[in-house]
């Protein structure tokens, strides 16, 4: 390994350390405790980052025309080297705070405190801290290299037991509770005085983990295999799954309780957004950053149509205009108006080019945020102060404002979203969509009407993202101008790039990882946004077909990679299995 | 052409907004210069509205360089420019801060002002060469679409770690005894920041053209404007080139940034995002790729933010017009690329593909 490449990669990871660190998210994690009182996030945080780094610095490299190898000891002193680097960066950084002053260097880094310090050089004196960390990145750094040198399936089985307990562990607030609603004892599982796993719990998650991995990769395929003939041959039989599923996603509410149902209605509605975005995203691959408008279109004609009444600073007024329709009368209108602006903003805007096209789109969402919250429109949506009182969507006096008895309503509207964008995806309109997103004007040579289609894309993704806003109005029964700005056109678009352009399994996990994931968890609330950031541009760089690929659109985003000869390719593909998110194909540019 | 043949519904769609954007324009002003007096703007609020638009236009034109530049060259739009921006008025900050406690910015103005723009250059040029090495490279030869997505994530990325570095309060950025108060040019009475930023961008948006038209590196970067691929076989090395544009913008930007927070007195996390977003609009406006469309965007956009509300929108008896200024900026931006893709100073026709 040359010594340079293990040093950039060292410091990479040191600087990642210290970013974290410095955004105030290390300390937000120190207090977690995973397991025991000794894992904790924040030193599971930084033991990853040099085990991570000694892993991806010996990651194998095409040098002209061949792999380089080493031996194992070479790799893992090479590990060593980068892991210590890492560590020596992080050191340096807490010794110099340490001698400089920490209040000096919080008066610009507002996240640096002593506990912060006190964190990094573990409760020891700053020098003490420093070789800690020197040492003790090399040993991780290391440990990254020989796991990189264990056979893939070990790998495999290691990694999947070693991620499942921590995750476990994460998820600490979550998974008690749905054992104790099953009537289970948590006890042996999760400590009360910790928060976290046990040490024994932690031990059997693992054991049953490898267990499960190693038996999976030994008969995997073939159960896999069983199901699939069982399922073609007998049409019964995915009747029945179908039935137990949706039996199984019926029992989800009473199963996670009101906390984590509430969470989950959220999740749905972005799943919604997502579920409208990917119609014009993926499928017609027109890029539209102001799907907000939808959304605020659809809450906003819900509770005018239903009937609200408006926020004012001296108490409530009656907007200048509504109707008092059912919820359900109202919905197919709020729908087809939507369909309707979604045809008006299109119509001027899609002979443009596709960047100018997301900017135009970008522009009319901020006009629409911006109106929202103004005091010219303030007689008809209440302006900054928006409106509440939004009529309760009950079916004979059944209310679906109890965050579980909502789960049902936002269920049943992502069903048929799905349900819809399924069909859609293999209709002859999805295969137009298709032809029109690989090549404008071979399609449009092709005798489709690209504008039509285009047209037909911004109706139906606005349809179901206003679908999302009634739904966002009648869950919270008030609406603010504040949740309806450009964010949410950006969350929506992450939900889509995360699971995958295109695919509609990845929305639903994108929505799960994105929107779930920081509901449960508060310590990430507010780095919400950042992560978003973050996943936006790390998944575009190293994995642009998403998690939870649509196959097709994956081939689209990787024309490049198989005209390249296949023996590199094959070195990538081996890579992704392994570990989804290190950087992938450096070697084979 | 054949496409207006096909579509003639279009062509009346586009003949009826016009119109009514037309009559809109006429209306409204109509109305807001024949308000009763009392009610009207005086003489002197409309040259303070002509000021203060010139002043932030040339802001907003020091930004809209770095997109275009970037645009000419790669043909992508930077998203994240606008916080390049702020990260450089960011960077400044902290000096700036500094030197007024320590009474230095009152001592040495000039010299604490120089440091103050180096700092903010400093920043900015890390930031936008950060950016393009991590969020851009990588993706160079990806569909159009994807370093846009990118460009969105990154700038939402930075806004939000700048947030969590710094915090999200507003911050009061000091400015030099010698900046307030006045002075009186040609019988006009401007305040002094506003001739600062207005002199301050000129010799910037000067000193770019120079550049691009007489150095060596200035002929590279047009030569790869044109044609990347030919630039890379007369050896130019496009890379370095790339790197290059990332980091001129980024100086404009740092300028643009200690400009902007001098003259409102403030920074924070959120504001590159709007005056980004207006800066992408002013070189749409002008005519993207091109340096002197770019600065022409600027000032028109300026203006038109700042008289467009009070013009159009008060005689029409709409409340507080002024917090409708941004949505001029959008829809100059929309209408621009509907009726005239190339800008004032471009072709008119739509790029295809």
């Amino acid at each position: 390994m040359p010594f340079n490449r293990l040093v950039r990669t060292g410091l990479v990871g040191g600087i990642g350390v210290l970013f974290v660190a410095l955004v105030g998210l290390m300390a937000k994690v120190a207090d977690i405790n995973l397991i025991g009182t000794q894992v904790t996030g924040a030193y599971t945080l930084l033991a990853l980052v040099p085990f991570t780094v000694g892993y991806v610095a010996v990651r194998p490299r095409v040098v002209a025309g061949q792999i380089e190898s080493f031996s194992t000891a070479r790799s893992v002193r090479s590990g060593a080297v980068a892991g210590a680097t890492a560590g020596a960066l992080i050191a340096i950084a807490v010794l110099f705070t340490d001698r400089y002053g920490v209040d000096r260097v919080r008066e610009v880094f507002i996240q640096v405190d002593p506990d912060l310090i006190e964190l990094l050089s573990f409760g020891q004196s700053a020098t003490v801290g420093a070789v800690i960390l020197i040492v003790g990145g090399g040993a991780l750094g290391a440990a990254g290299a020989g796991f990189r040198s264990l056979n893939p399936s070990q790998r495999r089985n290691l990694g999947m037991a070693v991620s499942v307990t921590l995750l476990m562990g994460l998820l600490q607030r979550i998974i008690p509770i749905m054992l104790v609603q099953l009537g289970l004892e948590t006890d042996w599982l999760y400590s009360k005085v910790t928060g976290g796993l046990t040490w024994i719990g932690a031990a059997i998650v693992f054991a049953a983990t490898w267990g499960a991995s190693w038996f999976w990769a030994r008969r995997g395929r073939t159960a896999k295999e069983t199901i699939r003939t069982m399922t073609r041959e007998q049409p019964g039989t995915r009747l029945v799954a179908g039935v137990a599923l949706l039996a199984l996603l019926a029992a989800v509410p009473w199963l996670v309780g009101s906390v984590i149902s509430d969470v989950l209605g959220t999740v749905m509605v972005f799943m919604l957004l997502g579920l409208g975005l990917n119609i014009v995203v993926g499928y017609a691959g027109l890029l539209d950053l102001g799907y907000v408008a939808f959304f605020g279109f659809g809450a906003y004609a819900t509770a005018l149509l239903t009937g609200a009444t408006l926020n004012t600073t001296t108490g409530s007024a009656a907007p200048a205009l509504s109707l008092d329709l059912n919820f359900y009368i109202a919905i197919p209108i709020v729908v087809l108006l939507a369909a309707g602006v979604g045809v008006l903003i299109g119509g001027p805007v899609l002979r443009l080019r596709g960047d100018y096209l997301a900017i135009v789109t970008l522009g009319l969402g901020e006009i629409a945020s911006i109106l929202l919250a103004s005091n010219w429109l303030t007689p008809l949506v209440g302006g900054p102060q928006g409106m509440r009182n939004v009529t309760d969507a009950s079916i004979a006096g059944f209310s679906f404002r109890d965050p579980q008895h909502f789960f049902y309503l936002a269920l049943a509207f992502v069903l048929m979203a799905v349900f819809l964008s399924w069909r859609l995806a293999n209709s002859r309109i999805g295969r137009a969509w298709n032809a029109m997103r690989e090549d404008e004007q071979v399609a449009d040579a092709m005798g489709i009407s690209t504008t039509r289609f285009k047209l037909l894309a911004f109706a139906m993704g606005g349809a179901v993202g206003s679908l999302g806003g009634a739904l966002l109005a009648v869950k919270i029964g008030s609406l603010a101008p504040s949740s309806f700005e450009i964010i949410v056109s950006i969350t929506a678009l992450a939900v889509v790039i995360l699971g995958g352009m295109g695919s509609i399994p990845g929305v639903v996990v994108g929505g799960l990882v994105l929107i779930g994931l920081p509901g449960l968890l508060r310590e990430f609330e507010e780095f919400r946004l950042l992560i978003y950031g973050g996943a936006l541009v790390s998944i575009m760089v190293l994995r642009p077909q998403g998690l939870v690929p649509n196959i097709r659109r994956s081939r689209e985003l990787h024309e490049e990679d198989r005209s390249q000869d296949k023996w590199a390719g094959d070195l990538s593909a081996d890579e992704q299995v392994a570990a989804p998110l290190t950087p992938l194909g450096e070697g084979s540019g | 052409m054949s496409a207006f043949e096909r579509l003639p519904w279009r062509r009346m769609i586009l003949v009826a907004l016009s119109v009514f954007i037309a009559t809109f324009v006429i209306y409204g002003s109509w109305k807001t210069l024949t308000l009763p007096d009392g009610k009207a703007y005086s003489g002197a609020a409309w040259r303070d509205f002509v000021i203060l638009g010139i002043a932030q236009g040339a802001i907003l034109a020091l930004i809209a360089l770095g997109y275009t530049l970037v645009y000419g060259i790669l043909r992508m739009i930077n998203f994240a420019h606008g916080e390049v921006f702020m990260v450089g008025a960011f960077g400044s900050y902290f000096f700036a801060d500094a030197y007024v406690k320590s009474g230095f910015m009152n001592r040495h103005p000039i010299a604490a002002l120089g440091i103050l723009f180096l700092t903010a250059i400093i920043t900015s040029v890390g930031v936008g060469i950060l950016l393009e090495r991590v969020a851009y490279r990588p993706l160079r030869n990806s569909p159009r679409l994807v370093p846009l997505i990118t460009a969105i994530g990154a700038s939402l990325f930075l806004q939000n770690a700048v947030r969590g570095f710094f915090g999200t309060n507003t911050r009061g950025y000091p400015k030099p005894d010698i900046l307030t108060g006045s002075w009186t040019i040609f019988g006009l009475e401007i305040a002094r920041i506003q001739v600062v930023v207005f002199v301050v961008s000129v010799v910037a948006m000067v000193a770019l053209q120079l550049f691009v038209s007489r150095t060596t590196t200035g002929k590279s970067m047009r030569a790869v404007a044109e044609d990347p691929e030919i630039a890379s076989l007369m050896g130019i090395d496009v890379d370095r080139i790339v790197v290059m544009t990332f980091a001129i913008g980024g100086v404009l930007a740092g300028v643009a940034g200690v400009l902007f927070a001098l003259t409102f007195e403030q920074v924070n996390f959120f504001m590159g995002f709007r005056p980004g977003i207006a800066a992408f609009t002013a070189a749409v406006l002008g005519g993207i790729g091109s340096i002197g469309g770019a600065a022409l965007g600027g000032f028109a956009l300026g203006l038109l933010q700042s008289l467009g509300p009070a013009l159009l929108l008060t005689g029409i008896g709409v409340p507080s017009p002024f917090q409708l200024k941004d949505v001029v900026t959008f829809a100059v931006l929309v209408l621009v690329l509907i009726f005239r893709p190339g800008g004032l100073l471009g072709s008119g026709e739509s790029e295809k593909v």
